[in-house]
This record gives structure tokens, C-alpha cells and sequence, in this order.
């Protein structure tokens, strides 16, 4: 009983009756029988007690080994029955077959097992048999299942119902799952060997052959949408009749043959392929590729490998073509549309992939440093931007607009395009390192930055410096110091013209030209040149002299250069005798130029030269735009030629006429490229000559500038 | 009817004795517990009645009693449980049976 210690070892009970010597043969009839009426659904009408006890009996009387020899003989010859029976079955007979026998036989075995309790409690366990369970199961597989006539046609059967519903057919899935449950049973190893491995192999014959097929037939898009359904009915399959240890590996399989060993023809696909999709956004299409790519490996490596190639390609046209580089606004401004086609392609279509984003950041750094002039035109693009293109944004959209600015800026190559130098050359004997380039784009930033701070052009103080800021940040403190410098300039000029104003007029006095006077600091301004200065018409004289007195008296020490080659001018003129009147901007050396024309009627090249000592080049260029300008020339010139040579003479164009009142003289560039936009940059449509008899030019805001030395 | 359904069962002694005791007391011996749910429809379940003929009645009445006592003891964490006294003579029979019974 439970409560006495278990190991008590009973003496073996000497019966008092003496055994029958045929007791044992007696006994395992009477059970045998039992057997076989209970393998043929007969039980009823036995008494478990009477079977139970002769099993029991025969146990403890030593003959254990008999009773189960003889129940694995009496087994194997009734399963022997049954597996001629299901071999007799015809067509989906035999399946049915297989499953009634199979349902009927678990049932008799653990009746058996049942009345047999004893022995497998105590002889199995003591000689380390199978038990009553696992012998049924084993005897079942060996003599029904791994029949030699049985197993073929069994596994043959399966994969031509999987088969079937593959092409589209309607299968009876309760008897596959009967059959594969009862594979499973039997052990799993039997469910791999007999079916699974098998099952694998058609699988993947199955799929070789729909790849081919669907391949040549379908384009990409097609193709992937149906590779993601099959994807889908075999986790259905499984699900549906398969053992679930299946699914992982017949979705490999099925991986393999359709995308891995189709990807590269996949993503090559004529007018379907990858980059079609990429460039016609075709956002579903893509999404499906990637999630089924990234499946297999290699795959996301391949689409990431393609679309940066892509990228690179055409950026590289773009970047490159002459014709889009004429406008460099628009060549920034298309680069960054790709920039956010790519970025919207990548966040919906790729999920937002690390792997992706840095393609495209490296595709943009490559091409984007394919072209040395890209930093000149990335700060033409904001020079443009803070002169006219952030009016009437809030100032989030200020932000992201100097943001895509910074983020093509942050492309630029930090550091020298060339490694060091190699075959054991000294770095001293090397030629000069190329210019990184995003020292390039300082420079011209500093130019651009210049010219709006000087000429006032800026629309936003803060969003120059929300961009200075970006700046810092993007390369530090030396990167910007010299900008802030010329920020700080402009700041200290205006207070001192204010202070220069109110100084004035503490006494009563003011100029008598409106005038604005910036002091720089040198070396912090690009443009600040040891150039001859221009001789400033006689009006402006007393202005100047009144300043640089009233200046080098607040800070004397200083030396203060004048830089007539920057400044600006609006002047007043008169055309046809006072009937025409228009408001001149142009630059300081213009207005030296037509100040002359107040006191003389004509003037010949040497004499204007002579009066205002420009230097040679730049007095060309402005007769030029003064004089050659069809349209709108305020000059005349004998001989009427484009080029400006010495002799020429000028005079007022008496003629001249424009459609507003305010006129703008654009300046005739040296540079090739920036002819274009000298042009358009220019406002006033209008010809003109100044009125004989009035000719009063008044200076209204000449705007100067000055440069300033330290002396210590 | 089946004797789970009954929820009683008769057990019959050799000499004839029954012993009528509830389903879940009977079912403390595995052996009668797989008699009595066994698939098949053997006579046992049919009529809800066991015979034993290698038990005698007084051994029967001692199993009985057990039944009873390892139902009310065995799931108490109590250190109170009294003892089951088994008489000296009977201790081998009722090894025996208990053996025989899987209890």
C-alpha cells in the first residue's frame, strides 16, 4: 500500500496449489484470445478482472517473457491483416483506410495496454522493454506504414494532394492532417523521413519550375505579388495539415526558389525592375519587394546595392549636366527633390532601413563631390533663399528650408579627396592638397554673405543667423568666426553712422548727401583689395572727410582705407530736358562715372579715367554696362561698338527711357559663367541720356566702404 | 449505466461478500480505476460490479476501509494523520492484494 515503504521486495509467494504445467499455455489462450476479439472490436463481455488477473499471474509466476512474445507475435500477425486490407484499397480508399485501421488499432492497444497494466508496471520496467503503448506504435509503423507496398503509395499520395491544391483543387485536408498526425505519432523522426524530406524536395522541384515560369512570363511587381500569396498558402498548409515544425522550413524553401535565386533577374527586370519602380514611386510595389527581399540573404543588400548605384548614376548626370548648371538654384533645388523622393521612398517603402538611408547619404556625398563647383552652388542656393526666397515663410519653414541646405553642406567632402600619399612619397613633395571642399564652400560663402550684408540684400537678420548657427554647428567655431566678424561689422557700422548722425546734428549741420559708411575689419572680408580707390565725386567729398575725421577721432590708431569697388548709389536723373525723371541704382564706380556728366557735355575714355582713376578693367566694364547695354544704355558711345576701348567718347543718352521710375544698372561681369545672371539680375527696362540743361544728379544713399587697420 | 455515472461500484470478495463503495474510493486502486475506464466495453463497466476472486472478504473489508482512509488522508498536510493499523496475520494477504491492485 502507498503509505509502506515502495522497495519491500516480496518474497516470491509460494502457492500452495502446485502450478498446472501447462498452466502457462492455458493462460496466454485464454489471453491471446481476448487479444483478438479485442483487436476485432469484440470486448464486449470480457471481464477486465479475469484478463488483468491471468496477466497479473503470469508475471508473477515468471512468465513475463512469454506473455510478451507473445503479444508482439499475436500484434505483428494481426497487423500483418490489416495492412493486406489496406493495400486492397483503391484511390482515396486506401488514405481512409489507413486512417480508420489506424484510429481502430489505437483504441485496441490501449485495451490491451490496459488489461496488460501489470506487466508493463513490473516486467517492462524490470527488463527494460517497450511498453504495451510503444510497441503498438512501433509494430504499427514497421508492419503498416514501412510496408514496402504501403509506404510508397502513402507518401505518393500526400504530395499529389499537396499538389493538387496547389494547382487550385480542393483536397480533403482532415484526411492529409489524419495522416500526417499519425506520422507524427509514430515518432518524429518517422514524420521527417516519410514525409517531410520528401515533401521538401517536390516543394522546391515545384517551385524551381513556377520560378521559371512566372520569370519569363510576369514582370517584377507580378511576380512578387504572387510569390508573396504562395508564401502565404504554405504557412496556410502547414497550418491547415502539416506538423508546425514544417513551417520554418518549407518557407525557406519556397524563399529560395522564388527570390533568392531569382533576385538578381528580378531587380534587373526590363521597364520592371527595381529602379523603374524607384523612379515611378511605386511605393506598394517596393514595399512588397523589400519585405520579401529581406527574407533572404543577400537580398536587402542587392536592393540597397542597386538603388545606390541608381542614385549614383543619375546623380552624377544631374550634378554634372551643363545645362541644369546654368541655373545653379534650380540645380540644388532638383537635388534636393531627389533627396526627398529618396527619403519618402525609404520611410514607406523600406520601412525607414538604416542600410537605406545611409545609400542614399553616400550615393549624394559621391556625386554630389563629382562636381567642384557644388559648394559654389550650395551657397548661391541660400544666398538666393536669404535674399528672396524666406519672404513670407513662418519661420519653421525658414528653418527647413536652410535645414536641406546644411544637410547637402554636411555631403560636401570634409576632408582632402586624396589619400595620403603613397610609394614612399615625402608629403612635403606633394603638390598642393586640393582644396577640401568645404573650405570651398566657405569661401563662397563669404562671398555671397558679403554681398548681402553690404548691399543690404538680406531679408532675415535671423535667419542669417539661424544659419550661422547651423554652421557652427555643423564645423565648429573657426569655421564661422570670420563670418560672425563681418556680422558684427555691420552691426558696430550702423551704430556708428547713428552716432556719426546724431554727432552731426548736435551741431546743426548735415551732409548733404544721404550716406551710409560701413566699417569692416580687414582680412575678415573677402572682398576687401588693396585696389586703387576711385576718386569720389566732389558731393560726397565733404561726407567722407567729415566721417573719417569724426571715426579716427573715436578711434584713432586705426587706419582707414576706402573699398570704392563695393559700394552702391542711388542717384536721381533727368532725361530729355526734365521731362523724364528716374531714380539710377548702381554701383559707387557707375555713379563716379555719371557724376562727371553734371559739369560736361561729352567726355572722351582717358578723361573719365583721368577723373575718377579706376582702374582699367573695372572703369571697361562699367562704361559697358553703362554705355553697351542694349536697352537700357544712359550713355552714348562714338563709336557705337560693344567693346570699350580708349578714344571712345561718351555723352548723355538724351533718349533713354524706362517703363518704372526706379532704373537698375546691372554690372557687366568678367566671369563667363555669371554673365547670366548679371543679366537677370538687373530690374529697370530703360534707355536713357540726362537733360542738357538740367542735369542734376543727386546723391541719395551712397553706400561706402572702408576698411580699417589696426596699428598697434 | 457506467459506474462513473453510477457513482458507486460493488466489489465482490471470493467467498461472494460485496462491498458497495463510492466511485472515487474504488478508483484509489489504479487497477480497478482502469477497469472501470478502460475503452472497452468490457462487463466490469457494464454493470458497475467487480468481482475478485483471489480476495477474501476480510482482506476486501481491510482494502475497503483503506480506500476510504487514503481518500480522506492524502491530500492533508496535517502531521495528525492517524495511523492505519494492519493486524500482524493479515499483513502478507493485504501486501499481496495491494500489489495486485496498484494501491
Amino acid at each position: 500500500m502507498a503509505g509502506k515503504p515502495k522497495k519491500f521486495k516480496i518474497e516470491p509467494f509460494k502457492h500452495p496449489l502446485k502450478l498446472d504445467p501447462n498452466y502457462a499455455d492455458n493462460t496466454w489462450l485464454l489471453l491471446e484470445s481476448a487479444i483478438h476479439e479485442i483487436n476485432n472490436h469484440n470486448a464486449s463481455g470480457l471481464s477486465f478482472e479475469e484478463l488483468y488477473r491471468n496477466a497479473y499471474n503470469m508475471v508473477v509466476n515468471k512468465y513475463g517473457e512469454r506473455l510478451y512474445r507473445g503479444l508482439v507475435d499475436t500484434e505483428t500477425a494481426h497487423l500483418r491483416k490489416v495492412a493486406a486490407r489496406i493495400e486492397a484499397a483503391q484511390g482515396e480508399g486506401f488514405l481512409r483506410a489507413i486512417k480508420a485501421e489506424w484510429e481502430s488499432h489505437n483504441k485496441s492497444v490501449q485495451m490491451i495496454r490496459d488489461i496488460l497494466m501489470y506487466m508493463d508496471r513490473i516486467y517492462v520496467k524490470q527488463q527494460n522493454k517497450t511498453t504495451v503503448h510503444q510497441l503498438g506504435l512501433d509494430l504499427w509503423r514497421d508492419v503498416v506504414v514501412r510496408n514496402r507496398r504501403i509506404r510508397d503509395r502513402l507518401l505518393g499520395m500526400l504530395l499529389d494532394m499537396v499538389g493538387r491544391e496547389r494547382a487550385g483543387d480542393v483536397v480533403d485536408k482532415g484526411l492529409v492532417r489524419a495522416m500526417t498526425q499519425m506520422l507524427v505519432d509514430l515518432g518524429h523522426q518517422v514524420y521527417c523521413e516519410d514525409f517531410e524530406t520528401p515533401f521538401l524536395e517536390r516543394t522546391a522541384e515545384f517551385y524551381a519550375a513556377e520560378a521559371a515560369e512566372f520569370v519569363s512570363s510576369c514582370d517584377c511587381p507580378t511576380y512578387l505579388a504572387h510569390a508573396e500569396r504562395r508564401l502565404g498558402e504554405e504557412v496556410e498548409r502547414v497550418g491547415a495539415y502539416l506538423d508546425p515544425s514544417t513551417e520554418a522550413k518549407v518557407v525557406k524553401v519556397v524563399e529560395r526558389e522564388l527570390i533568392s535565386r531569382q533576385m538578381r533577374g528580378l531587380v534587373d527586370m526590363e521597364n520592371s525592375g527595381l529602379v523603374p519602380q524607384l523612379v515611378q514611386d511605386k511605393y506598394g510595389d517596393l514595399s512588397r519587394m523589400y519585405c520579401l527581399f529581406r527574407r533572404v540573404e543577400g537580398g536587402v543588400d542587392l536592393l540597397r546595392q542597386t538603388m545606390g548605384d541608381h542614385l549614383k548614376e543619375g546623380g552624377k548626370a544631374l550634378v554634372l549636366d551643363p545645362e541644369r548648371q546654368k541655373d545653379p538654384v534650380e540645380w540644388v533645388q532638383r537635388l534636393l527633390q531627389e533627396k526627398e523622393k529618396y527619403d519618402a521612398l525609404i520611410s514607406r517603402a523600406f520601412s525607414h532601413d538604416k542600410l537605406f538611408v545611409a545609400a542614399l547619404n553616400s550615393a549624394f556625398e559621391h556625386f554630389l563631390n563629382l562636381n567642384p563647383r557644388s559648394p559654389e552652388y550650395i551657397s548661391l542656393f541660400m544666398d538666393d533663399k536669404l535674399r528672396k526666397g524666406l519672404k513670407g515663410m513662418s519661420e519653421d519653414d525658414i528653418e527647413v528650408v536652410l535645414d536641406k541646405g546644411i544637410m547637402l553642406f554636411r555631403f560636401l567632402q570634409a576632408r582632402a579627396g586624396l589619400p595620403f600619399p603613397a610609394l614612399g612619397l615625402a608629403w612635403w613633395s606633394c603638390p598642393a592638397w586640393p582644396a577640401l571642399e568645404k573650405d570651398v564652400f566657405e569661401k563662397y560663402y563669404k562671398q555671397h554673405l558679403a554681398k548681402r550684408l553690404l548691399h543690404g540684400r538680406s531679408t532675415s537678420e535671423d535667419s542669417e543667423q539661424l544659419l550661422l548657427t547651423k554652421l557652427k554647428t555643423e564645423c565648429g567655431y573657426q569655421f564661422t568666426s570670420k563670418l560672425e566678424t563681418m556680422f558684427s561689422d555691420i552691426k558696430l557700422s550702423r551704430e556708428k553712422m547713428a552716432d556719426f548722425k546724431g554727432y552731426l546734428e548736435g551741431q546743426g549741420r548735415r551732409l548733404d548727401v544721404e550716406m551710409t559708411m560701413q566699417v569692416l575689419t580687414s582680412g575678415m572680408w573677402p572682398q576687401t583689395s588693396s585696389a586703387p580707390t576711385c576718386v569720389l565725386p566732389r558731393e560726397l567729398e565733404q561726407c567722407t572727410s567729415e566721417f573719417v575725421a569724426y571715426y579716427l577721432h573715436a578711434n584713432s590708431g586705426r587706419r582707414l582705407t576706402w573699398q570704392t569697388g563695393l559700394g552702391t548709389a542711388d542717384i536721381k536723373a533727368m532725361f530729355g530736358g526734365g521731362a523724364r525723371k528716374y531714380e539710377i541704382s548702381c554701383s559707387t564706380y557707375q555713379m563716379a562715372v555719371l557724376m562727371l556728366f553734371n559739369d560736361a557735355e561729352s567726355l572722351v575714355y582717358e578723361e573719365i579715367e583721368a577723373a575718377t582713376s579706376i582702374p582699367e578693367d573695372d572703369l571697361k566694364r562699367v562704361l559697358q554696362s553703362l554705355a553697351c547695354v542694349k536697352g537700357k544704355a544712359v550713355l552714348r558711345k562714338e563709336p557705337m561698338s560693344k567693346d570699350v576701348r580708349p578714344g571712345d567718347r561718351f555723352s548723355v543718352n538724351d533718349a533713354f527711357t524706362s517703363k518704372s521710375y526706379k532704373v537698375k544698372i546691372g554690372m557687366v561681369t568678367a566671369q563667363v559663367g555669371g554673365e547670366g545672371r548679371a543679366a537677370g539680375g538687373s530690374t529697370g527696362q530703360g534707355c536713357g541720356d540726362c537733360g542738357d540743361g538740367d542735369r542734376e544728379f543727386l546723391e541719395r544713399d551712397a553706400t561706402d566702404r572702408s576698411t580699417y587697420v589696426y596699428l598697434a | 449505466m457506467s459506474a462513473a455515472e453510477k457513482k458507486v461500484v460493488k466489489l465482490i470478495s471470493a467467498e461472494g461478500f460485496e462491498f458497495v463503495v463510492d466511485y472515487d474510493a474504488a478508483c484509489v486502486s489504479n487497477t480497478i480505476k482502469n477497469m472501470l475506464n478502460s475503452q472497452g466495453s468490457f462487463i466490469e463497466n457494464e454493470q458497475g460490479e467487480i468481482r475478485f476472486p483471489e480476495i477474501t472478504t476480510p482482506v476486501m473489508e481491510v482494502v475497503c476501509k483503506y480506500f476510504y482512509y487514503k481518500l480522506r488522508y492524502a491530500n492533508t498536510a496535517s502531521k495528525s494523520i492517524p495511523e492505519f493499523k494492519v493486524a500482524p496475520e493479515m499483513a502478507l494477504e493485504l501486501l499481496m492484494a495491494a500489489n495486485y491492485l496498484d494501491t
